[in-house]
């Protein structure tokens, strides 16, 4: 007993330093839990956040796409995407039969869905606004109607290749809708939800919504009326003439704004994806298929060149006048045909025009005199002007994929270049350069941009923000500018234009009979670029008729398309410009 | 002082002393573990089995005839245990081997046997086994045990324990525990402190050894390494592992971390919802940080000290040598997984499954504690006023 008592001494002494040392220890543990939930705390409920969110995003409302007049051209439809929960369906078949009967599905795919094992499986996106509301009427558990929008265009095919359409994920792909993506998109939203490891969501911890902003409507300068009326007259011409395509570019002059631009045959923006009438998709490659719908959405206006032809002379006249090399009363004499080294280039006149004046040269669109000009121009000289009207570049436009001029090299210019180039062939520019340089040259010497956007404005209409364009002043000095315009008003006066004239305004304008490459094809473009009214122009307008049958001359079937236009537009112009809209 | 008026009254009224401190910490601990299981355990058990109280109800019958056993084991006078020292060795020995033939596997590694529905995780047994080996084989060798050769018997006894506990049930940490609990009662009945100091900086710089060979190699050759290696790689940077090794250590920081100050709530828990693996069992203290932040942790550290406390007092104030030795066992068992299982879950030492005692799932962990605290209580009675 005595023993025992003795070294219990030591033992309670070590007893305590055991219990002590346990002290220390668990101190020291909860010395770390202090740093871990006090200091490390905000990292830790930061990454467990992210461990157990899931993020499900809202789209945003596209922006609106909205004519001069406030008319809706691009518009977002609601439409609802249909999914299911797996965990959350109580009674499978009626689930199953339900939406099969709404949805328009067959059974089997639905129950392949319904059965399937997952978070959230998706059946049909897309679907009706009412088929939706219909579906969620029912109250089905595990059946979850989403809301969505759909861009949907109200006016189908109405300028369809300059505003273009959007992809599955409302993206812009062509046209305006991309070159504005970033105005029009606005910024998704995003829901979160809590879920377990699963991804299966708890709904006790509520969800949290950051709200989506919606995109900016785009307010663009192209007229509906206008459009619509030079659709019309682009239809008719194309099967009366049954040419394969018809362009009609309406710009204002001064500005630059875009008021229509139609590229008949044009497609269906809410059915971008549908080959043109009577072409069976299944019967073609995917690749080829997806040939057929890029030839379908090209617009002729800005992503095809073509050899201008006469209606070129406007430049070559511009640039004669400007550098000196002509004056309007200087006299001519056109035999048919003009030498140039060895070759002997004809006038479309077989018998020639005989003597004329500069004026009247261009009236009658007689080659020999812008030969004769274009020589004493000089390559270099004319392709400086060609640098300064802007031919050289493209014109800036707000649409995607614009082609460049296609011209020799200022070094491979010899005198028989010289001679094609100054009546408009052996180069090729787009339709929008050559109205675009038109226009700057009859507006008094202002490079404009063409352009269709004029302003974005928020949702909330709260912040507007308007669109400038680049403007390159004296490209030609006013005087050669007024010359041009008294020049080109006979042309349509008196001249080889005088199918574009129309009573009671003063039209200037010029034609073009192009033969397409190869020659001796047989295929011509017929054109006429024409502007009103002719002492200040306020509208200019080109129409070009590609492969037309039976006749091909631009002063018979091109020049008349546009007096049509002007005799209907010109009033209703009037009247904006007078009310002042 | 009160408590040893309150005892010394009722030793005069020739009432049996009960610690009802011990008492209470321990059915605290024990009814606090069934709460934190439920919360801990309902949500995945209602996914994967359809039944949101099946833990809880296995913890609750474990508890039940834990406490059972407890009050009758506290009502043994402690020195009947005395006699079963040689069998308690052996039986440990018997059961670890029979998990050989017919050992049942959970989770990757065979740890349990089955006694017809119960099944029993055989560490557990060896842990009371050792206790009750060492108490009465020190208690014989006497002051035998102050020489190095006593002091190498009593070292040496528990290592052939401790390795089959490590090599056939995989389980190094009860390896670790049995040691841990046999140098603890060593360290109290040897009147030096040297040999222990010498230890401890041996047993620190082997463990500084194993991680600097663990670091030389994975830079070499990760290949090489088993996966305790690539623990101790998880435990150094665990979101580089945070896919495989440092999952689990990686969603329990995730726990701890958000549960902040206060915590979310009872119930509240994310980690538990799938995320943190079997977070009713090792990983519960980081359930319990996470609802109930960092007051609960901390008042759980706090709950243990005092458990920890009243068996220093015991111990110190045990009627004999036996009494003590036993009581200083169970302090060290317990305070060792204490000690080790939130440093786990804290990520302080690398990953090794040890269970947190009386609140951790797992009804042989609790069945045996209980029946240590029974011993605990059994010894307590036996304090005499003329002792104290």
């Amino acid at each position: 007993m005595e023993g025992k008592m003795n070294h219990k001494t030591y033992h309670r002494s070590k007893t305590v330093t055991v219990f002590f040392l346990c002290v220390l220890v668990l101190l020291g543990l909860a010395g770390r839990l202090v740093y871990l939930m006090v200091f490390q705390s905000e990292y830790y409920t930061l990454k467990a956040r992210e461990l157990h969110e899931r993020e499900r995003s809202i789209k945003a409302a596209r922006g609106r796409i909205i004519d001069a007049n406030g008319k809706i051209l691009a518009d977002n439809k609601t439409v609802c995407t249909v999914s299911v929960i797996h965990s959350q369906i109580s009674d499978a078949e009626e689930v199953i039969a339900v939406l099969s009967k709404e949805l328009g599905l067959s059974e089997e795919y639905v129950r392949k869905r319904v059965e399937k094992y997952s978070s959230i499986e998706k059946i049909k996106s897309n679907v009706e606004k009412e088929v939706g509301d219909s579906i969620r009427a029912r109250g089905l558990d595990g059946v979850k109607v989403d809301e969505d929008y759909k861009r949907y265009y109200p006016y189908d095919t109405l300028a369809s290749k300059a505003l273009g359409f959007t992809g599955g994920d409302n993206q812009g792909i062509i046209g305006l809708e991309v070159v504005y993506e970033e105005y029009l998109k606005g910024e998704a939203g995003t829901i979160l939800t809590v879920t377990d490891a699963k991804g299966v969501e708890q709904d006790e911890e509520g969800e949290e919504r950051v709200e989506p902003v919606s995109g900016r409507d785009l307010y663009i300068s192209l007229d509906i009326n206008i459009q619509s009326y030079a659709t019309q007259l682009a239809m008719q011409t194309m099967e009366t003439k049954e040419a394969d395509r018809v362009s009609i570019l309406v710009m204002n002059p001064q500005s630059g704004e875009i008021l229509a631009m139609v590229d008949v045959p044009e497609f269906d923006l809410n059915n971008p994806y549908t080959l043109p009438n009577g072409m069976d998709a299944s019967a073609f490659s995917e690749k080829k298929r997806q040939e057929l719908l890029n030839a379908m959405w090209r617009n002729g206006c800005i992503n095809d060149t073509y050899e201008p032809g006469s209606t070129f002379k406007i430049i070559t006249a511009a640039a004669g006048l400007e550098s000196g090399s002509v004056k309007p009363t200087d006299t001519f004499n056109c035999p048919g045909f003009i030498m140039v080294e060895d070759r002997k280039i004809r006038c479309h006149k077989v018998g020639g025009h005989g003597a004329e004046d500069f004026v009247q040269g261009t009236m009658n669109s007689c080659n020999p005199v812008f030969i004769t000009v274009g020589l004493r121009i000089g390559v270099e000289r004319y392709y400086s002007y060609f640098r300064q009207f802007g031919l050289l570049d493209k014109t800036g436009i707000d649409l995607p994929g614009e082609a460049g001029t296609i011209m020799h090299k200022m070094e491979n210019i010899g005198p028989v270049e010289l001679a094609t180039i100054s009546f408009g062939q052996s180069f090729q520019i787009t339709p929008i350069q050559l109205a675009t340089t038109a226009a700057s040259i009859v507006n008094g010497g202002r490079r404009i941009t063409p352009h269709f956007a004029v302003r974005a404005v928020s949702a909330d209409g709260s912040d507007s923000q308007s669109f400038t364009y680049p403007v390159r002043e004296h490209v030609v000095s006013d005087e050669t500018s007024e010359t041009m315009r008294y020049i080109l008003e006979q042309v349509v006066a008196e001249g080889s234009g005088k199918n574009g004239a129309v009573e009671g305004y003063r039209v200037g304008g010029k034609t073009a009979t192009s033969q397409t490459l190869p020659r001796g094809s047989g295929r011509y473009i017929a054109s006429f670029l024409g502007f009103a009214p002719a002492d200040n122009p306020q509208v200019l307008a080109l129409a070009v008729i590609h492969n037309p049958k039976g006749t091909y001359y631009g002063g018979q079937i091109a020049a008349p398309v546009v007096r049509q236009l002007f005799e209907n537009i010109l009033p209703y112009l009037e009247e904006k410009i007078y009310t002042g809209k | 002082m009160a408590q040893r008026n309150a005892s010394r009254r009722r030793q005069q009224k020739g009432e049996s002393f009960m610690d009802y401190s011990l008492l209470f910490i321990v059915l605290f601990l024990v009814g606090f573990g069934m709460v934190m299981v439920f919360s801990s355990s309902s949500y995945e058990a209602n996914l994967k089995l359809g039944d949101s109280t099946r833990y809880l109800r296995q913890q609750l019958f474990a508890s039940i005839l834990g406490l059972v056993a407890m009050m009758v084991v506290s009502n043994i006078p402690y020195h009947f245990w005395e006699r079963f020292a040689v069998p308690a060795y052996i039986g440990s020995v018997v059961l670890i081997l029979l998990i050989i033939p017919f050992g049942y596997s959970s989770g990757g590694a065979t740890r349990w046997l089955y006694i017809g529905p119960i099944s029993l995780q055989v560490a557990e047994v060896a842990k009371l086994g050792m206790i009750l080996f060492l108490s009465s084989l020190i208690c014989k060798m006497g002051k035998r045990i102050r020489s190095n050769k006593g002091f190498m018997l009593v070292l040496a006894m528990p290592v052939p324990i401790a390795l089959m506990l490590w090599q056939i049930t995989n389980n190094l940490s009860s390896a670790i525990i049995v040691m841990a609990i046999a140098v603890l009662m060593l360290f109290v009945s040897c009147p030096d402190y040297k040999r222990f100091f010498l230890m401890g900086i041996i047993t620190i710089a082997g463990a500084a050894a194993v991680v600097f060979y663990v670091v030389q190699t994975a830079q070499a050759h990760v290949d090489d390494l088993d996966f305790r290696g690539a623990r101790v790689l998880a435990w150094l940077d665990p979101e580089a592992y945070s896919s495989d090794t440092g999952f689990q250590t990686l969603q329990a920081l995730y726990a701890i971390g958000s549960g902040g100050v206060l915590g979310k709530g009872l119930g509240q828990s994310m980690q538990k919802r799938g995320f943190l693996p079997e977070a009713q069992n090792d990983m519960i203290f980081s359930i319990i940080c996470e609802e109930l932040g960092l007051f609960g942790g901390i008042a759980v550290i706090i709950m243990f000290l005092m458990l920890i406390w009243r068996l220093m007092i015991i111990a110190n104030n045990a009627p004999d040598l036996y009494g003590a030795l036993l009581v200083v066992g169970v302090m060290g068992h317990i305070a060792v997984q204490v000690i080790l299982n939130i440093a786990v879950v804290t990520n302080t030492i690398p990953n090794t499954g040890i269970s947190l005692p009386f609140i951790s799932y797992g009804g042989s962990s609790v069945m045996f504690l209980l029946i240590e605290i029974g011993m605990t209580l059994s010894v307590a009675k036996g304090i005499r006023l003329k002792d104290l």
